[in-house]
């Protein structure tokens, strides 16, 4: 399946790429997800609970951050265990500076996906993938309004 | 009294409708406990390790086994052999009840736990941690064999299993292409279908170590052959220490025929926990690991003579047989399909090749109509393109190149170039009644005047012979059958005149407890209340080898048939002996034997009750009036038949209606016309849901991605016209009731018309497709439109 959207952010690129950096921030921001441990400065543990269609699952696996250049683009590689089925994400995430200190983020990847997962989330789930990048885009505005407050 | 011919209400109807059939799930057996699989998510990995302590350890789990658990077991076994064209023998790689090493499709068994509840045992197979290594996948047969493909078995070299050719030699075939005046060429994907049986698969495995003796309940078709394969090449158990109980059946389609891992497994358990064990397949697992059907990828060349007379046909075809090999595997696409290449034409020249491959996906076998259907989408497929291409017409482009009619009697049956001799078939009528029904002519000229008004409209034509009644053991056995095909009866008189019947034949949904009943009503004059039918347990039935190939009337009521006339040999004796005549001078009618002439006579009812009090008897004779009987074939009958689709294309959205269906079978001849016209509209179903909404879809990387039924698309009532069907006769000319069989007819025929109906529409508006892939969504008939 293919991931791909961008969205622009009211923040500067550094802020924006720190926030992406940051455990914490994410655990916040991200829909679903409940851990997210740091096991070294790319690597860490993730546990999260998602709905996808008329499965549920709880997901835990590694999130490992590739081909960092600091603050343009960083590749971002999923790989989520669970009991409907796996998960393997591919993401590239280029933060792009637009004007009025605001930055574009634009991702681009893709998704395997195996076991009840595949047989019966397949249909729905790019549009599961749009309502959580949709919420997750929103949280993160919330945030930097509050970080500007 | 006479029932043969007559649409008698079906006696099983009953107990279906009120919810009292016995189906393998009702059954509640004392301690039985429940098995949960745990199935593979990845198509090809190699198995690390496996971690069962948690499972084990889970309150209410009794047993938890893998692959290493089960020593000395090879696995099921394939119950055909089909060699490469060079002579050597196919390939047939294990499949083993769990897997030891790699995991070969998405659903591949890898453990299995037994808990106290089906609940228990589901929750303890999340606890069971399976460390894979996941590797690349092949999910097309054709991309399979090609080289650096990624191999589904060492000992499978590019994953062919095997390379098979039948015909005339290649060379002659070429060259009669080459020099033919139109060649017509198409490559096509006979796609993926998954059966969809209502009852979802089940098994009971029940070892009595009191009796040292084993009970396999199970949702089959093929209750002896299961029990065979189970003792002989599975489990290594003494056949008469093994009974199958088969009851109810909820619908097969051919996925009951075959001997599955699972229920090897749930005997095998049942002896390690010495309890009974019960599993059953939820939805999920039935389109997983249910044996699919078709999934073909072709090309095929007709050539034709300036007058459209057929020179030659050659066919080029990659089948998928899956991951493992299932029990008719090798049989489909090479018996059930490459002999059946001649079609109803007159062909001088046929070359067909065959290489079957091993892929990452769950095992392809028999699925209604069995290679047939394939067979007559490749031919019918064509003909009618090269209608087209030729400008000329379908339904004179065939007339023209028709066997022409025989009955195997004054003329003898037709020999085929691929293998086959033809009983008895007479092509032209079904055909002419099929285009005054639906009003041929008329139907042109509306599709001109349609046109011009921006409308749609399309006639595709599909006529077909098939093979059924499978089958005469000599020529299976020589085709590779690793068992006779024959079948069973067993007519047992009760000493009051009721009749229990036990047959080897299985009903799963086909009427047998009526068609049979009224055959054997019928032969003795007796009511149909005082007929039962017995099927589904080997310890009551003889033997069997099950229904499938529309075999059940033509061979298992061939075998009643020679049991009701030893019956009635032996009362004509007892009837004689009575009336103190001459066995030469009684008539038999009406349940009485009378002597000619006379208004003496004795009724049956009398005659069993002195069979079995047998005070004054005749001297020679023993005492009993109960016959079995074996009734092996002499060839498989040949039905046939003519369809016709009418279909308008929403020309904005590609949307395919299917207006009119026309279906002209001929069964040869018929004993509930109801039940025949059931089995023709539930056929026809199947075959248009192939045409327009079924399909099983694999992605790259071997997840099948269309397994529920929010995703797989199976036809409804709405999708569907009210069929307009009818039948000519041409008797069987060698078997006793004349019938040829009627279970695939509908599933045979109707798939190519739909399609070339489509294929009409465009080309009739000016979009020359020669092929669009099934099933034809609006997505890609309004893309043949618009690219």
């Amino acid at each position: 399946m293919k991931l791909n959207g961008d969205h622009v952010l009211k923040a500067p690129r550094n802020v924006v790429w720190d926030m992406l950096m940051n455990p914490d921030q994410l655990v916040k921001i991200t829909p679903g997800i409940s851990e997210l441990n740091k096991r070294d400065e790319t690597n860490y543990e993730a546990v999260s609970e998602v709905k996808i269609g008329p499965v549920k699952g709880k997901f835990k696996g590694d999130l490992e951050l590739k081909d960092l250049v600091k603050p343009e683009s960083f590749t971002l590689v999923v790989t989520q265990q669970s009991k409907i089925g796996n998960v393997k994400a591919d993401v590239v995430i280029h933060l792009d500076e637009v004007g009025n200190g605001d930055t574009q983020i634009t991702f681009d990847g893709n998704a395997q996906m195996s076991g009840l997962l595949a047989r019966t989330g397949a249909r729905v789930v790019s549009g599961v993938a749009n309502s959580l990048t949709k919420q997750f885009f929103e949280a993160f505005d919330k945030e930097i309004e509050l970080m500007n407050t | 009294m006479s029932f043969i011919g007559k649409s008698v209400k079906r006696i099983e109807d009953k107990r279906f409708l009120t919810g009292k059939g016995k189906y393998t799930d009702d059954i509640k057996l004392v301690g039985m406990t429940h098995a949960h699989i745990v199935r593979s998510p990845y198509a090809h990995a190699k198995v690390l390790s496996i971690d069962t302590a948690a499972a084990k350890a889970h309150d209410g789990v009794v047993a938890v086994f893998v692959g290493s658990d089960i020593e000395g077991i090879v696995g099921v076994p394939t119950g055909w052999q089909v060699n490469f064209k060079n002579g050597d023998t196919m390939k047939e790689p294990a499949h083993p009840l769990l897997v030891r090493d790699n995991v070969r499709h998405v659903g591949d068994a890898v453990a299995v736990v037994i808990a106290e509840t089906k609940e228990i045992a589901r929750d303890a197979a999340d606890l069971v941690e399976v460390d894979y290594d996941v590797m690349d996948a092949v999910t097309d047969p054709k991309k399979a064999t090609a080289p650096g493909a990624p191999q589904v078995h060492p000992d499978a070299p590019n994953n062919i299993c095997f390379d098979w050719e039948l015909g005339n030699p290649v060379e002659e075939v070429d060259a009669a292409l080459a020099s033919a005046h139109h060649v017509t060429t198409l490559e096509f994907i006979n796609q993926r279908m998954i059966p969809n049986a209502m009852e979802p698969r089940s098994a009971i495995g029940h070892y009595d170590d009191a009796l040292d003796k084993y009970t396999l309940y199970t949702s089959t078709q093929n209750p002896h052959l299961i029990r065979l394969l189970l003792c002989a090449f599975v489990l290594g158990i003494p056949e008469h220490k093994v009974r199958i109980v088969s009851h109810d059946v909820g619908g097969g389609f051919g996925s009951k025929i075959f001997h599955y891992t699972e229920e090897a497994l749930m005997v095998w358990v049942s002896k390690q926990i010495n309890r009974p064990v019960k599993w059953t397949s939820d939805r999920s697992e039935a389109f997983m690991t249910d044996a699919h059907g078709r999934d073909h990828v072709t090309t095929a060349n007709m050539g034709f003579d300036k007058d459209g007379k057929i020179v030659a046909l050659k066919s080029d075809t990659f089948a998928n047989m899956g991951a493992y090999l299932a029990t008719f595997a090798p049989a489909v696409p090479t018996y059930l399909h490459g002999t059946l290449l001649q079609g109803l034409y007159t062909t001088p020249l046929i070359n067909v090749n065959v290489v079957a491959a091993f892929t990452h996906t769950n095992s392809v076998d028999a699925y209604r109509g069995a290679g047939r259907p394939e067979a007559t989408y490749l031919l019918e497929r064509l003909i009618d393109l090269g209608a087209l291409e030729m400008d000329m017409d379908p339904a004179e482009l065939r007339k023209k190149n028709f066997i022409p009619a025989f009955d195997g009697i004054e003329q003898p049956g037709y020999q085929t170039q691929v293998a086959l001799q033809y009983d008895s078939g007479d092509y032209q009528p079904v055909l002419d009644k099929a285009l005054e029904m639906v009003g041929y002519e008329d139907f042109r000229a509306e599709q001109k005047k349609s046109l011009e008004n921006g409308k749609l409209l399309g006639i595709g034509f599909s006529t077909y012979v098939e093979a059924c009644g499978i089958a005469p053991s000599a020529v299976v056995g020589a085709l590779g059958a690793r068992a006779g095909l024959f079948e069973s009866a067993q007519v047992r008189v009760q000493p009051t005149g009721k009749v229990s019947v036990y047959t080897g034949s299985h009903s799963h949904g086909q009427g047998h407890e009526t068609t049979f009943v009224q055959v054997v009503a019928d032969k003795l004059g007796i009511p149909m209340e005082d007929v039962d039918l017995i099927h589904g347990d080997s310890d009551a039935v003889a033997f069997g080898m099950g229904t499938y190939g529309s075999r059940s009337l033509a061979v298992g009521g061939s075998a009643i048939v020679k049991s009701i006339e030893k019956v009635l040999e032996k009362g004509a004796k007892i009837a004689a002996h009575k009336l103190e005549a001459s066995v030469d001078d009684l008539d038999y009618a009406e349940g009485k034997w009378t002597v000619k002439g006379t208004d003496r006579s004795i009724a049956f009812g009398d005659v069993s009750l002195t069979a079995y009090v047998p005070h004054d008897y005749p001297a020679d004779l023993e005492p009993g009036l109960d016959f079995s009987s074996f009734y092996d074939p002499a060839n498989f009958t040949y039905p046939f038949g003519c369809h016709i689709a009418i279909v308008e294309i929403d020309k904005e959205t590609g949307k395919v209606k299917l207006k009119r269906f026309i279906a002209v079978d001929d069964v040869g001849n018929v004993i509930n016309p109801m039940i025949v016209d059931g089995q023709i509209h539930g056929g026809l179903a199947q075959g248009i849901g192939q045409a327009l909404l079924e399909g099983a879809i694999y992605d790259e990387g071997g997840q099948l991605i269309n397994g529920s039924y929010m995703d797989y698309t199976m036809p409804r009532a709405d999708d569907l016209p009210s069929f307009e069907i009818d039948r000519t006769v041409t008797p069987c000319p060698h078997n006793p009731l004349g019938v040829k069989g009627a279970g695939e007819a509908g599933c045979i025929g109707s798939t190519p018309a739909v399609v070339n109906a489509v294929i009409d529409a465009l080309w009739k508006a000016g979009h020359k497709v020669k092929d669009i892939q099934m099933p034809m969504t609006s997505e890609r008939v309004w893309n043949a439109m618009n690219n």
